[in-house]
């Protein structure tokens, strides 16, 4: 390092200081890895990139949390891994397996809300239009499920004048506090209707929200409402459109080989969620939760499709272990065992819905509905003649606890006749006590997670938590 | 000026003992020819100057000092003389008008049988005529350092004169010393001074002890160098003989216990991990809380140490108050920590060798899982109280009902059962620790010339794991130039560095089959190998298998699994300077700090673990990931500092910067599955398929600040000292509205040692005091966290989706920092025996970010918000003594510790709560990381139920967390901090020790939920499940009822507070006579050393010590012990 004169030193700094001087300015800094709302919705597929954005965050939680707490399972020994607090009702606003559906659906609502907020400022001619047309009805539609679903498990109760939920039309930061339970059905009931005129009729993809689909949420909504004649006419048109399963294809809706009366289901592929894990776990091949005795002795084991689609028997999974399992979500692929389609609505459910509808009604067509689906189900069945409406009533809840097993039905549909859970002494074995559920118990509705109470002044807790 | 003036020049002038000076400073050199005649040039210079003071004069009988006061009145020339030359009773009359110096002192000195001579500045020296001449004696001699390598530069001066001179390059010296002189003094930096008695012999020669404590002696922040004297900054610094005591990978974890108001707690016994380190408390709880680390000028990233080697450091100083740490502006506030590199020393060429062998050892925690036997008893007894099945132990057992309805055979088939059971005894530390080998190699050569000086070393190092299948292993080159040219400067620092670290996969869970937790959940009669060496894993345990099969499966992960990361790590800087004139300087430096790692996991297809498909292994065919990351980072720093000192007292010194920092992230990584299991830990084994689809990832960002800066400082008289800096910074990680702010410090200093009335008392040799204030703020965590962002990273159904990704927030401003520091420095008894450093600091931070959660119907669990305020203040001290210092045998005691007291003020405008993870609380009035838990209120000693405090105070056994939980347990951050050292040297011996502690926190234990709850008792459990359990009434007992579940209460938060022995050093040198029979060899050392040989802490957990927030089977500390040698040539 030895330089011969002071005038090369000089040279040196003033280069080195106009290479400073030249270095990238702040401007130049700019964001790559993010796409900044600007940029989100420039045109049509961005949209639909938003609205499966929605979708994906739909997913198995309440099928989970109304299996446990209801009658439909029982926790056998093995399962020594699982918090088995849901179970035995001893939960509160700070237990998870009860409350994340809450923000799980919040999530959803909020980021259809944003796409629905761009739609406006999207162009579209032609067939765009009607695509983008198609997408609005389906973020709708998808909003009021999401409030139904966010109604059913965390409402008060489901009657007039009770606690609802919050229904977000927009996309904002706000304290909101919670609607009536009849303001919530009447913004689901908006949305729907708006909906049903935006979706075509040849749109078909049952893993989407298609017209018929929207009538189906119609019809349940209907059912939560007891409006029972819209409950008939929603149903009706459902079972128009998408008839029964065969007694062949039943099984394989469940491998996900057939989607026959299928009306809308939540697809799974790759390393997505495994609604199967849910009831076993792979890893050390534990049963974590096992179908209720109460369940299995339901069923005409012999004859009825649904037991053999539903229940698996495995004798020699040694001692100590459960020697029942939940089948109906073992999925078709044998790599990904548990990885099946999250089914949400089928046909069944809509024959029950109008039956239940009728019977209110006194309508002496009610039972043939019940009938229809036995015969479905239930090889040489014989149609049953009910002496009175509560008998018929009973019926087709009982119809409902086993063709709607593990679905997302049974607490709820308890509450909306105010019945306790009831436990078999059997199913109890591991539920120190847990045995019977009143309706005056805090826990016969889902608490508002604990944290929302917190942050949220306005937001009021169900009763007695 | 004559000749006659240069004689004068040439002898020693000034030979009266210092005190008696009339004028304060002066100091006179002899000097080399060439510094001579520079001096001579600016004696004309001043001559001429002052040839145009006039005097005029009319006194008659009046003594020479008055005459003299009277000259001084009225001309600029100062006189400086000894009172007891001038002669009391001789009175002189001199009488001049408009007459020369010249003139007017030939009158005065006229008989007295003085001279004059003038010197630069209008300074006359007045000494006695003649006399000195026959009593100078010359004085030769040669300086050396210990190994015997010249010194040149050493300044020798005569004791009490201000005679001296400076040893040449070959280290050799001549000075002419006056008659009467006693001493000599020997002083250069970096060095011990060192006085040598003059007993009349003619050669004087001496070898220099280095010495560290010189090194302190000068803050260095980076863009300023003030001595402490100078300086208001309130800074420790740690020397490279501290560094290299320290037996670790990673630079922050050396420096832990050494610096008072910084907390080094590691994260890992892994090899080179990183450790957190804050500084004087958490500034932030949602922002970094990270210092910012400079080396040798550049800015380098925080937690990438391993890749540079600590025996490189000459030295770390800690800049913890605003007027050092607002130099860097908006990085500033979390402290700075400015690493110096070693530099070459002008002088022969210096070899080093280092070399060093050692072991580590697992260390043990503070709970003892169930032997067999304690086991099976454990089985039996649950087995007889709850009629429970877990294991074996009941199941087999006499006791149980059972047992009576068996056969004669089927009895005996039980009793054998629990005998071959009670015949293993599995230890699973053995199965998954190790004793491991450590062993680091250095070399390195130094030397130069006055304008040359280099520094270059090689390092190896590598160190395994305590746990199986772990270590580090690093290589190491660093090349450091200093060159000078009359006015240019400059300097190169290189290293390269290149590191390679294996870890466990999936080491810290919980979950069954992760290493560590393995290692306890595992059943001691459970052992791993079927007699032909097998490995009996849950996926080939046949029906004879009695035991759960928990550590089989951890070890079979362990051993078909692998983690590693390789890292290549530069730090380039160059800087240069230019002296355009003697006060003003301009210098530049620009420095790349580049970072590629690259990252792999391996899982063997053909292993069980590897063969389960789930979202790690898709299909089932094991893994094979690799991913690179890769930081780029450039700066330049360019600027001007002016320096000037008027009239001997008024000293400034004004520098203006430009500063430009660019950084430049990015990574890649894949995922792939299906492997060949003939290809392991390749790509070239992936399948590529829908049923074992790769996962692709990775991402690049980048970022830059630009800055203006000013900083200055004024002394006046070495006494007060002002400094003050502003610095203007614009950043990109801001929100765009937000992104220019300016920060500002003041700081003062009083030297009080310099005062009249201290000067000269030995008793105290330093005193200063010092106060600063300022605003720094700290950086982002990320670059662009202002913006609300989209990302297509979901899918449903297979196709891509898109979701919003952050709320974003246009507001989004810096964390401010405002902090007041005060404190002094104390130097007691002769030669500084007792030396205090003590601090206090009143730090706010303000525009706090916040994650506040708003309510879920925004669609957001996070909304970040610049809304809190949060307050650290404490007091810090740094307290060293010698108690014994002779020339053979000298001990010293230290001790440092900072105490910190933590406060939230505010955190929104909405919530003065918000919960912070599932165990803590944010809340206004109390420290950041204070815990909410239930208070525990023991077990009931009637019937065994678990009780916890309800919010009143009342005992309740119904567990409800939020209705329970209360903020009584403490907090996660610790209040007081520190170390103590001490060191012993006797002759060639030395010894050290280094004691570190850590007060007032505390942790979640999570273990002891794990190893105590009835959920898990198919595991094993702690020892206390079966000793300490509540079983009948009356038991006071820890644990409660056996059916009674276990819950999260504040006896899981338990005290982490600890007193470590951190190493103690045992050295020999061989002594100097016996090395110069070795030709070559310079000096030999031998070493012994043992890192982390006690911990004294009242944690039930593995180890105090680590910084997450929990405790749940963490990698463990390590003991290590080592050897070394160390030679010089």
């Amino acid at each position: 390092m030895i330089f011969k004169s002071t005038h090369k030193y000089i040279s040196i700094l003033g280069v080195l200081l106009i290479s400073l001087s030249s270095c990238k300015k702040l401007d130049d800094v700019d964001p790559t890895d993010t796409i900044d709302p600007t940029k989100a919705f420039r045109n049509v597929k961005d949209l639909d990139l938003g609205l499966l954005g929605a979708y994906a965050y739909l997913d198995y939680s309440l099928i989970g949390s109304n299996a446990i707490v209801s009658d439909e399972i029982t926790v056998p020994d093995e399962n020594t891994v699982s918090n088995t607090e849901a179970y035995r009702w001893l939960y509160n606003s700070g237990s998870g397996s009860v409350t994340s559906a809450f923000n799980d659906y919040y999530i959803a609502i909020d980021r259809l809300n944003r796409v629905l907020a761009a739609i406006p400022n999207v162009e579209a001619v032609g067939a765009d239009l009607a695509l983008k047309q198609r997408y609005q009805g389906e973020l709708l539609a998808l909003r009021a499920y999401s409030h139904l679903e966010l109604l059913r498990a965390y409402a008060s109760s489901y009657d007039n004048g009770a606690l609802g939920v919050p229904y977000m039309k927009a996309s904002i930061i706000s304290y909101p506090a919670r609607d009536r339970f009849e303001a919530v059905i009447a913004n689901i009931k908006a949305d729907l209707l708006e909906a049903k005129d935006l979706i075509p009729a040849s749109f078909t993809d049952k893993t989407r929200i298609t017209r018929t689909a929207v009538v189906a949420i119609q019809a349940r909504t209907a059912l939560y409402e007891r409006n029972w004649a819209e409950a008939v006419s929603y149903a009706t048109e459902v079972i128009n459109a998408i008839p029964l399963a065969s007694r062949t294809q039943f099984p394989q809706i469940w491998t996900d080989q057939s989607d026959a009366e299928v009306i809308w289901k939540l697809k799974r592929v790759g390393s997505d969620s495994r609604i199967g894990a849910f009831f076993f776990r792979e890893t050390g091949g534990l049963v974590l939760y096992a179908p209720s005795f109460e369940l299995i002795n339901s069923f005409d084991q012999s004859n009825d499709i649904r037991y053999s689609s539903y229940i698996s028997y495995s004798p020699d999974r040694g001692a100590g272990k459960s020697a029942y399992l939940v089948k109906k979500y073992i999925g078709g692929d044998a790599t990904a065992p548990g990885r099946a389609d999250v089914k949400l609505f089928r046909t069944a459910e809509m024959y029950l819905i109008r039956s239940e509808a009728e019977a209110e009604l006194a309508a002496e067509s009610a039972s043939a509905d019940l009938n229809a689906l036995r015969s479905a189900r239930i090889q040489g069945y014989a149609s049953e003649t009910f002496a009175s409406k509560e008998a018929l009533i009973t019926a087709i809840y009982q119809e409902r606890f086993k063709e709607l097993a593990f679905e997302g039905h049974r607490f709820f549909d308890l509450r909306r006749r105010n019945l306790p859970v009831e436990r078999l002494p059997e199913d109890a074995i591991n539920a120190v006590g847990a045995v019977k559920l009143e309706p005056t118990q805090a826990q016969y509705a889902f608490p508002i997670p604990a944290r929302e109470i917190s942050v949220n002044r306005n937001m009021e807790q169900n009763p007695n938590y | 000026m004559s000749t006659n003036q240069i004689t004068i020049m040439r002898k020693p002038l000034l030979r009266v003992p210092p005190g008696e000076y009339i004028v304060a400073r002066q100091i006179i050199r002899t000097m080399k020819l060439t510094s001579l005649l520079l001096v001579l040039m600016c004696i004309q210079v001043v001559a001429s100057t002052y040839a145009q003071n006039r005097i005029t004069a009319n006194f008659q009988e009046v003594s020479v000092k008055r005459l003299l006061k009277e000259v001084e009145k009225q001309s600029n020339y100062r006189f400086v003389y000894n009172n007891s030359i001038l002669p009391d009773n001789k009175l002189v009359t001199v009488m001049v008008k408009n007459a020369t110096l010249e003139e007017t002192m030939k009158q005065t000195l006229k008989g007295t049988g003085l001279s004059y001579s003038v010197k630069e500045d209008g300074l006359i020296v007045i000494f006695k005529s003649g006399a000195e001449a026959q009593a100078d004696i010359p004085v030769r001699g040669r300086v050396t350092d210990a190994q015997g390598n010249p010194l040149p530069g050493v300044s020798v001066r005569v004791q009490g004169l201000s005679i001296g001179t400076s040893t040449d390059i070959q280290g050799r010296y001549t000075l002419t010393v006056p008659d009467g002189a006693t001493a000599l003094e020997f002083a250069f930096i970096g060095f011990a001074s060192q006085t040598v008695s003059l007993t009349g012999t003619s050669e004087i020669n001496i070898a220099l002890r280095e010495d560290n404590r010189t090194l302190e002696e000068v803050t260095i922040t980076g863009y300023t160098n003030y001595s402490r004297a100078q300086s208001a900054n309130a800074a420790s610094v740690v020397t490279s003989d501290k560094i290299g005591q320290v037996p670790m990978g990673s630079v922050d974890q050396i420096l832990q216990g050494r610096v008072p108001g910084m907390t080094v707690i590691a994260s890992s016994g892994q090899p080179g991990t990183s450790a957190s380190v804050t500084i004087r408390g958490v500034n932030s709880i949602s922002g970094s809380r990270a210092p910012l680390y400079v080396m040798d000028g550049i800015q380098i990233e925080s937690s990438y140490f391993q890749t540079i080697n600590p025996d490189d450091i000459a030295s770390v100083t800690v800049l913890k108050d605003a007027s050092a740490k607002a130099l860097y502006g908006s990085r500033g506030s979390n402290g700075v920590i400015v690493i110096t590199t070693k530099k070459g020393k002008s002088g022969k060429i210096q070899v080093d060798y280092k070399s060093q062998y050692g072991q580590s050892d697992l260390t043990k925690p503070g709970f003892t899982m169930m032997n067999t036997e304690q086991r099976l008893r454990f089985e039996e007894e649950v087995g007889l109280e709850i009629g429970r099945n877990i294991g074996p132990g009941w199941v087999y057992s006499p006791k149980n009902p059972s047992y009576a309805t068996k056969s004669p055979d089927q009895q005996r088939r039980s009793d054998q059962i629990l005998d071959s059971l009670r015949s293993i005894n599995t230890d699973w530390r053995d199965l998954f620790f190790q004793q491991s080998q450590f062993m680091e190699q250095q070399l390195s050569a130094s030397g130069g010339n006055e304008n040359v000086r280099f520094y270059n070393s090689l390092n190896y190092y590598k160190q395994d794991g305590i746990a199986k299948r772990t270590g580090m292993e690093r290589y190491n080159l660093r090349s450091n130039v200093d060159f000078s040219s009359g006015k240019f400067t400059g300097n190169v620092n290189l290293s390269l560095g290149y590191s390679s670290s294996s870890f466990t996969e999936g080491v810290e869970s919980t979950s069954v089959g992760a290493s560590m937790a393995s290692v306890y959940y595992a059943l001691p009669y459970e052992y791993p190998y079927a007699p032909d060496g097998t490995l009996i894993h849950p996926g080939n345990r046949t029906a004879d298998i009695l035991d759960q099969r928990e550590g089989s499966q951890g070890l079979e992960r362990l051993l078909n699994s692998s983690d590693k990361t390789d890292q290549f790590k530069t730090i380039t800087g160059i800087s240069l300077g230019y002296q355009i004139i003697p006060e003003l300087k301009l210098t530049t430096r620009t420095g790349i700090d580049y970072r590629n790692s690259t990252d792999q996991v391996y899982i063997n297809p053909d292993s069980y673990y590897g063969s389960r498909s789930n979202s790690n292994t898709v299909g089932g065919r094991g893994k094979f990931g690799e991913g690179s990351r890769r930081n780029f980072s450039i700066m330049s720093t360019s600027g001007l500092t002016y320096a000037k000192t008027l009239n001997s007292v008024h000293d400034f010194e004004a520098s203006a910067f430009l500063e430009y920092v660019y950084e430049n992230y990015r990574s890649f990584n894949y995922n792939g599955y299906g492997l060949d299991a003939r290809l392991p830990e390749t790509p070239a084994g992936i399948t590529v398929s829908t049923a074992f689809l790769p996962g692709i990832g990775g991402g690049r960002t980048s970022a830059a600040l630009l800055s203006y800066m000013g900083v200055g400082r004024y002394t006046y008289n070495e006494k007060y000292t002002i400094t003050g800096s502003y610095r203007y910074d614009g950043s990109t990680r801001v929100a765009p509205k937000n992104r220019w702010h300016g920060f500002y410090s003041f700081g003062a200093n009083w030297n009080a040692k310099a005062e009249d009335i201290l000067k000269n008392l030995d008793l105290i040799p330093e005193l200063r005091f010092r106060a600063s204030y300022g605003s720094t703020a700290s950086p982002f965590g990320g670059n662009f966290d202002y913006l609300p962002t989209y990302s297509v990273n979901t899918s449903y159904g297979g196709a891509s989706a898109m979701r919003p990704a952050a709320a974003g927030n246009e507001n989004f401003d810096w964390e401010y920092v405002n902090e007041f520091n005060t404190g002094f420095d104390i130097a007691l008894f002769r030669q500084g025996r007792l030396r205090i450093a003590a601090d206090y600091y009143n730090k706010i931070t303000t525009n706090m970010f916040i994650d506040q959660p708003p309510s879920i119907t925004s669609g957001f669990d996070v909304l970040s918000l610049s809304s809190g305020k949060m307050r650290n203040r404490g007091v810090e001290a740094d307290i060293q003594g010698d108690i014994i210092k002779t020339k053979d045998f000298s001990w010293n005691l230290g001790l440092n510790f900072g105490y910190n007291k933590n406060e939230i003020l505010r955190l929104t405008d909405d919530l003065n709560e918000i919960p912070d993870g599932d165990t803590r609380i944010w809340k206004v009035g109390y420290p950041l990381g204070t815990y909410y838990a239930p208070n525990w209120a023991g077990v009931n000693p009637e019937n065994g139920d678990a009780q916890y405090y309800d919010k009143e105070g009342k005992i309740t056994t119904v567990y409800d967390f939020d209705a329970l939980a209360v903020t009584e347990s403490g907090s996660l951050y610790p209040k007081l901090t520190g170390g103590f050292n001490t060191g012993v040297q006797y002759k060639s011996f030395t010894a050290s020790a280094l004691f570190s502690f850590v007060s007032g926190v505390k942790r979640w234990n999570n273990e002891d939920l794990y190893n105590e709850n009835d959920r898990y008792m198919t595991s094993n459990q702690s020892i206390r499940m079966l000793e300490d359990r509540w079983k009948k009434p009356g038991d006071i007992a820890t644990l409660q009822r056996i059916d009674i579940r276990r819950q999260f209460s504040s006896k899981d938060i338990q005290d982490a507070s600890f007193l470590r022995l951190r190493n103690v050093t045992l050295g020999y040198s061989v002594p100097a006579n016996v090395i110069e029979r070795l030709k070559a060899i310079k000096g030999v050392k031998v070493f012994v050393q043992g890192q982390n040989l006690f911990t004294w802490t009242k944690w039930r957990g593995l180890d105090p010590e680590n910084n997450n927030v929990y405790g749940r089977f963490q990698y463990p500390a390590a003991k290590t012990y080592t050897a070394g040698l160390n030679v010089n040539f």
